[in-house]
């Protein structure tokens, strides 16, 4: 199982990782709408755009080939709809169709960029606290604590049924793939959820009311 | 495939958006009173499991790729619709936020599109299959019926909230290549939601949601209510490229779906005019044809399954070679 693409890499360790989360989330936010809302064929603000983003990325010490690794992964889906709508967009007679696409394009790759810039810069768990402390619902915020604790247990648990099909199953065909892969979410499905219910059960016991309280950062607020 | 950013009008957005966090919101109201504390343990772990879940690769055969399960219609079979949707929407906003894979503003869309439609609207086809075949064959049935429904519904949706965002005149060209290419995908869908069923269904029978205690009046018009706009927006989207050579096919489609507003109206007025729609004739006979054959193909796979099933309850230790893992010693650090 490939575990390492699940978790931004934390390692490198500059001046963006010291700054609060909310400012953070609030700035990325901040720069996908300005990025968003520019009209198709305005170059000189996406230039601009573009500098300050390669400023930030050349400070946060996040090594720049990973971020466009990462999103060369999701830019296919991108590059096909560019395509498919390039040529009906209000503004296609008037620029060609080219311009238009290739705008959409160049958006895309901010926007990208600024996203998993902040992934980078900002662990996971502050990203949490800093939706908590912008008042996001409470039950939102945990629930994605506990899938974001719980996933690479489950993904360690898949790994370990894979590993173990692999090794007793000889006789592999394409065909076979597809009832032994529904199998093995069957059962990672039965192990998550009772799994679920332990889980609930022991924090009961732990005299769990509901908050999550944390020992770093800054405290939630009061409810 | 999520929406990426940059593609969806303001418009489209603002509109998905509130649309999003109303059914969240309605989630998470229908889901307090269910499961109480519960809640938020539970929803977690199925939210890492969807996650997981999406990681095994099933290979295609026509081309060297592999696919995966989207999950809407199996999180609602197995979590009841609500359950299902507020856990496909965790997924997204974790997705969107580590991996930049959806667009931040294209949120709300996709959670509409994957959450809102695929499961609660998945579940709204299921559950009459269900009840009306019974036992479970009928949720296999039911499911695997759903589940191509749910993946070509969200295309769907995906194309329409992509038309409303200027592209009127694509719309004909879109909705047919869309529905093609996912009437294909749907079938996938189906296959691994029938098959992962048919295992849980031998294992623990019990963990199938099912509302019949909780069912009230409002409840079950409601349901009602959803039934029918999903089947309305299934024969939309068969009958909309045969209905789009004709003048007034599109218009038609689109004030049905209340998505032709005044703004709209005026774009369509120029691309429409001079769009041609050589060849157009074609697409749509083939998308009505891949409609119809994908319906009969997953509801008659789903009989199989079922049948196959049927006879294998007596000893389910021929299942499959997953037995022995499930049978395993459970580990118990929680």
């Amino acid at each position: 199982m490939r575990l390492d693409w699940l978790e931004p890499d934390q390692s490198a360790r500059g001046p963006l990782h010291r700054i609060d989360a909310r400012v953070k989330l609030l700035a990325t936010l901040a720069l996908v709408i300005s990025v968003v809302l520019l009209p198709i064929g305005v170059w000189r603000p996406l230039g601009g755009a573009a500098i300050l983003l390669a400023f930030l990325i050349g400070i946060s010490g996040v090594p720049p080939g990973l971020l466009m690794r990462r999103g060369l992964a999701v830019l296919p889906v991108v590059v096909l709809l560019a395509v498919m709508i390039a040529h009906s967009h209000p503004m296609a007679p008037a620029l060609g169709p080219w311009i238009v696409g290739g705008t959409i394009l160049a958006k895309n790759c901010l926007t990208i960029l600024s996203v998993l810039l902040l992934a980078h810069v900002t662990p996971f768990r502050d990203l949490m606290t800093a939706l908590e402390r912008l008042r996001a619902p409470t039950v939102l915020v945990a629930t994605l604590l506990l899938m974001y604790r719980y996933l690479f247990v489950l993904a360690d648990q898949l790994g370990r049924m894979a590993r173990a099909r692999r090794s007793r199953s000889f006789r592999n065909s394409r065909w076979s793939e597809w009832p032994l892969g529904a199998s093995l979410i069957a059962g990672l499905l039965l192990r998550s959820f009772e799994r679920g219910e332990r889980v609930h059960a022991a924090m009961l016991a732990r005299g769990w009311d509901g908050t999550f309280r944390s020992l770093d950062g800054p405290d939630p607020p009061d409810r | 495939m999520h929406i990426p950013d940059n593609l969806l009008s303001q418009p489209v957005i603002l509109t998905t958006g509130a649309v999003a966090l109303g059914g969240f919101a309605l989630g998470l109201r229908r889901l307090r009173t269910r499961l109480r504390d519960r809640t938020m343990v539970l929803m977690g772990v199925m939210s890492a499991f969807v996650f997981a879940a999406q990681m095994v690769n099933f290979p295609l055969f026509v081309v060297p790729a592999s696919g995966h399960l989207i999950g809407g219609v199996l999180a609602a079979v197995l979590l009841g619709p609500w359950a299902g949707a507020l856990v496909l929407g965790t997924v997204l906003l974790v997705q969107a936020l580590l991996f930049a894979d959806g667009g931040i503003l294209a949120l709300g869309a996709n959670f509409v599109n994957l959450g809102l439609i695929a499961s609660v609207g998945g579940y709204a086809i299921y559950d009459p299959i269900r009840k009306s075949v019974g036992g479970q064959s009928g949720v296999l049935i039911g499911a695997m019926v759903a589940a191509w429904f749910s993946v070509l519904l969200a295309s769907l949706a995906f194309t329409i909230e992509l038309a409303a965002s200027g592209y009127w005149s694509d719309l004909p060209r879109v909705l047919g290549w869309m529905t093609m290419i996912h009437a294909v995908i749907g079938l996938g869908e189906a296959m691994i939601t029938g098959l992962v069923l048919r295992t849980v269904l031998s294992v623990r029978p019990d963990l199938i949601f099912d509302d019949e205690g909780a069912t009230t009046r409002s409840g079950r018009w409601s349901r009602v209510a959803l039934g029918g706009l999903a089947a309305s927006l299934a024969v939309a989207a068969f009958l909309a490229p045969l209905a789009s050579p004709k003048d007034d096919g599109l218009e038609f489609v689109g004030g049905r779906l209340g998505f032709l507003n005044d703004e709209a109206g005026s774009l369509l007025t120029g691309p429409m005019r001079d769009y041609s729609i050589e060849g157009l004739p074609d697409i749509a006979l083939v998308t009505a044809a891949v409609g119809l054959i994908g319906t009969l193909t997953v509801f008659i796979t789903g009989l199989i399954l079922a049948r196959a099933f049927t006879q294998n309850t007596q000893n389910h230790n021929e299942l499959g070679p997953s037995s022995p893992a499930e049978k395993g010693p459970e580990p118990h650090a929680a």
